[in-house]
This record gives structure tokens, C-alpha cells and sequence, in this order.
């Protein structure tokens, strides 16, 4: 890039020089962090001993080496020098400023904006000059040219990982809904050939099934609109009162339904309390956990439960289902963890149920958590706030 | 004469009730396995002349599971993949791990001409 057109060429860096901080190269890993912290406009600090420049400490690589898993355990009482650039751009100060701003620029560009070193004649530590600070200050063809570049670059990335997310969520979800499709079309046919035949009684069960797909299909429509709802910020929350153990009535015969001939029992735990909330939030979130239960149960008792706290109400729901592995148990909430990969995951479902469950309590300022032994099931519970009142009978 | 036999093999349970009723209808003698796990020992066992196998499965993906069953010499039973996932993929997954063919899940009519077709010849 040629540089002829800024009027720097006069210029000697040793006049621009913005910092003179130093610290010792022993100096630990976390009491130099305490100084990026407490100095919130400090970027470099040069790593000096008997005036010579051993390293450059950058805020933003330092950061970034810590907030890394295990960062701050692996290195914070470690030297300084040891996780520092050991080899900055060194700089005499009577070097022209243009001369200086080629070699800067011809670093990498995750170095680019790194601060060069200025040492005198015999290489003695001067003090640091900021090439962001240089190339914001002086707004000019450079700097405007070189920031729009990776500017758009990083725009450009970010684009197409958008675009990646949504072609896979898309591929996910399209997948996902031709499962409830094929069994309602199996089912169509199948009851068609009964009614031919007059058999009632496996028409019935083949209408069983049509449900089952019906219901599957609905609750993964609804978590695809409200999860993009979610996402535009266009999810509104109107709350009125309602009673929470015939809501809970209502999932548990939806669990029912899901559930088809296995042998588990679907039990409500709940005394009938009003509540005030947004009633079909709440009736989704538990529809969610629910359907889930209903997924990974295949015999015992699913528990539908509610229980009033100090500051609102905790509804839980129970299964003697397969659990999960206590180091899966973070990623559950996740959009499509499910846990395994697409081709041999172990369930139907978008798993989108579960981060959308999540989305939708924190909507409602609540919280959800769960608890889970893999091989005897989980427990989900969620903490809405609020005021319930018991509900007595009328007279 | 004896009905063909085939064995089902599909984690969906709702997949697999109407998929079994349907060639039950259409005459075939049926076994359902809702896991790809065992599978082989019940081909040795039951000897179906043809194992319709679902893709995505837990522990061990269907595509798979037919090298498997391509690989023992012992085993000359005739594989169709059965499946949700797209077409083109489908056709590669034929190719590649050696089935005598493919059908997409909800096409009713073409399951009973596919297997007709194999059972047949």
C-alpha cells in the first residue's frame, strides 16, 4: 500500500511516542491484568529490564489468552514474559514515520494495530507508539481505506455465518418436521384401508397415531415461530390470571396422548392456585418439558407438579425417563444439542424445545433448571415470579 | 405358499406401528427392531429376505449398519434404506454402502412397489 499521499514522511516516530510504561519481565500474569483493568484506556505495556525491551504485553491478546478456558488457572502466577509477544515490531526513533507505518503494515493482520516499540541509537527503551491511536487520529486515506477493508471483511464473515446458521437450522427443522409428516400420512392411508374393511377398532388406533403426529407436528411449528418472534424482539407478554392445576390438568392429557400405549402413568401434583402470568407462555414451556418427558420415558410416572414460594411459584416436571449425563447436562439448553450428531441422534425433536423453554422463562423473568440422574430420569423446574393465591372453593 | 418375511428396522416408534401395519396389508410376513443394535443376530436368526432399515438411529446410523450386513458372507439378504433425509443423499448412501435401493418415508406407494419389486425376483 502505498503511503506517498499522507504528509508524514518528514516525520520522525521518536516525536509521536504515546506511552512510557514499563514493567518488569517477573512481574506476575495477574498483577498486570489488575493494571489493564484498573487502566481502562491502557493497551500495551512494554516488558523492560536494564532499559532493553524483552516483550510487549497487549491488552487484547492477554485477554484473550485468559478468557480461554482455564486461562487465568493455566497462567495467572505465571512471569509476564511467558505468554507475551517476545518479538514486537522495535523501532528506532529516528526513523521516519512512514517508513515505520510499512513495516507495521506489513504485519500480519491480527498484529496490525499492535503497538511498536521505539528504542534509541543503542537500542535503550523509549516508550510505545500506537498505530491504532496513530491511524484513528489522523482519519486519513490510510486509515479510512485499511479499517473499511477489514471492516467489510469481518462483515462479510459474519454474514455468512448467519447464513450458514439459517441454511442448517432450516435443513434441521425441514428434517425434522417430515417425521410427524410421514407418520400422519401412514396413518391417513392405514385408516383409509380399515374403513374399507369396517374395522373399527384399529381405525381407532390408527387415529391414535394420526394425533400423536398432529400433536408433534403443532409443537414444532409453534417452537419455530416463537423462536423467531424471539429473535426479531417482537415476543410481547400479556399476562391475566389463570388457574395453574387445570393448565397443568390440560398438559398432562396432551403427555397422554404423546405417550400412546406405553405404560407410564402421567400424575398432577398441584393444589389450584390463580396466577397471574402470561398464560401461553407458561402453558408452552411446560408443553415443551412435557412432550420431552413424554420422549424419553419409556415406563413409570411422568409428574406434573406446582408449588408456591416465597416470591411466586416453582413448576416442575418429573420423569423416570432415561436422565442425562451430568456433562451433557449444560449443553441441553443449547438450540439442536441434542446432545449427538444428526445421523444417530437418539430422538425425534428439533431440540429446540428446550432453548426456547429457556428463552421464554427468562421473557417472564423467571429462571429454569434441572436436575437429572442418567438412567433414572429428570427433573425440570421453573421459578415464575409472582403472587399465586389459593383458590378456595366456591361455596 | 410361505409369506416373505421382512424385518423393520427404525428408532421411531410411530414410524414403525405404521410402516409394519401397511406390508402387513400388503401380505409380507413382518419383524420390527427399534434399534440398529442386534440386528445382525436376528438376521441369523429369522432370515428375513429383506431388511428395510431407517438412517437416523442412535448408536449406529442405518447406512452403516448395511456395509455391515454387505460384509458378512454368511448374510444374502436384500437391504432397502428407508429414510426422511433427501433424496440425492439417499441415492449416494445406495451407492456407497451397497443397498438394492432406497425409499423415502411417506411414499406409500412407492414402498409397496419397491418391495414388491425385490420380493418378487
Amino acid at each position: 500500500m502505498s503511503l506517498t499521499a499522507i504528509a508524514i514522511e518528514s516525520t520522525q516516530v521518536g516525536e509521536l511516542i504515546s506511552s512510557r510504561d514499563e514493567i518488569s519481565p517477573q512481574l506476575r500474569v495477574e498483577a498486570v491484568v489488575d493494571q489493564f483493568f484498573l487502566a481502562r484506556k491502557l493497551e500495551a505495556l512494554a516488558i523492560v529490564e536494564d532499559h532493553h525491551v524483552l516483550g510487549l504485553a497487549l491488552r487484547g491478546k492477554i485477554f484473550a489468552t485468559l478468557f480461554r478456558r482455564f486461562g487465568f488457572e493455566l497462567y495467572g502466577r505465571s512471569p509476564i514474559l511467558e505468554i507475551v509477544d517476545r518479538t514486537p515490531l522495535i523501532v528506532k526513533a529516528s526513523e521516519s514515520l512512514d517508513a515505520t507505518l510499512e513495516k507495521a503494515m506489513k504485519r500480519s493482520l491480527a498484529d496490525i494495530y499492535d503497538e511498536i516499540v521505539i528504542v534509541d541509537d543503542d537500542d535503550r527503551y523509549l516508550g510505545l507508539l500506537s498505530v491504532k491511536g496513530m491511524v484513528l487520529a489522523q482519519g486519513d486515506a490510510l486509515s479510512q481505506s485499511l479499517m473499511q477493508r477489514e471492516l467489510a471483511l469481518s462483515k462479510a464473515k459474519e454474514m455468512q455465518k448467519v447464513s450458514e446458521i439459517k441454511s442448517d437450522f432450516i435443513a434441521h427443522v425441514t428434517h425434522e418436521l417430515r417425521s410427524p409428516t410421514n407418520v400422519i400420512l401412514g396413518a391417513a392411508e392405514l385408516m383409509q384401508l380399515m374403513v374399507k374393511e369396517g374395522n373399527h377398532a384399529e381405525m381407532e388406533r390408527y387415529l391414535g397415531l394420526l394425533t400423536i403426529g398432529a400433536v408433534n407436528m403443532r409443537a414444532i411449528i409453534t417452537n419455530i415461530l416463537d423462536l423467531s418472534k424471539i429473535e426479531a424482539g417482537k415476543m410481547e407478554i400479556l399476562a391475566g390470571p389463570f388457574e395453574l392445576r387445570d393448565l397443568l390438568q390440560e398438559v398432562a392429557e396432551m403427555t397422554r396422548i404423546l405417550l400412546g400405549g406405553r405404560a407410564v402413568t402421567v400424575v398432577v401434583e398441584a393444589e389450584p392456585r390463580i396466577f397471574v402470568a402470561d398464560f401461553v407462555k407458561v402453558r408452552q414451556i411446560l408443553v415443551n418439558l412435557a412432550s420431552n418427558a413424554a420422549k424419553f420415558t419409556e415406563e413409570g410416572t411422568i409428574s406434573l407438579g406446582c408449588e408456591a414460594v416465597v416470591d411466586g411459584i416453582v413448576l416442575s416436571v418429573r420423569d423416570s425417563g432415561i436422565g442425562v449425563r451430568p456433562e451433557d447436562l449444560e449443553k441441553l439448553f443449547a438450540a439442536f444439542s441434542q446432545v449427538e450428531s444428526a445421523k444417530t441422534r437418539q430422538h425425534q425433536g428439533t431440540g429446540l424445545g428446550l432453548t426456547i423453554s429457556r428463552q421464554l422463562v427468562q421473557l417472564l423473568g423467571g429462571t429454569i433448571t434441572v436436575e437429572s440422574t442418567f438412567g433414572h430420569g429428570s427433573t425440570f423446574k421453573v421459578f415464575l415470579p409472582g403472587n399465586p393465591t389459593p383458590q378456595h372453593p366456591k361455596d | 405358499m410361505l409369506k416373505k418375511r421382512i424385518l423393520i428396522v427404525d428408532d421411531d416408534k410411530s414410524q414403525l406401528s405404521t410402516t409394519r401395519a401397511l406390508l402387513e396389508l400388503a401380505g409380507y410376513e413382518i419383524k420390527v427392531h427399534d434399534t440398529p443394535f442386534r440386528t445382525m443376530e436376528i438376521i441369523h436368526t429369522w432370515q428375513p429376505h429383506l431388511v428395510l432399515l431407517d438412517i437416523n438411529m442412535p448408536g449406529l446410523a442405518g447406512d452403516r449398519l448395511c456395509s455391515l450386513i454387505r460384509s458378512n458372507r454368511r448374510i444374502n439378504t436384500m437391504v432397502l434404506l428407508h429414510s426422511s433425509n433427501d433424496e440425492n443423499s439417499l441415492r449416494l448412501a445406495v451407492e456407497e454402502h451397497g443397498a438394492d435401493g432406497y425409499v423415502c418415508k411417506g411414499d406409500i406407494a412407492g414402498l409397496r412397489r419397491k418391495v414388491g419389486e425385490l420380493l418378487l425376483s
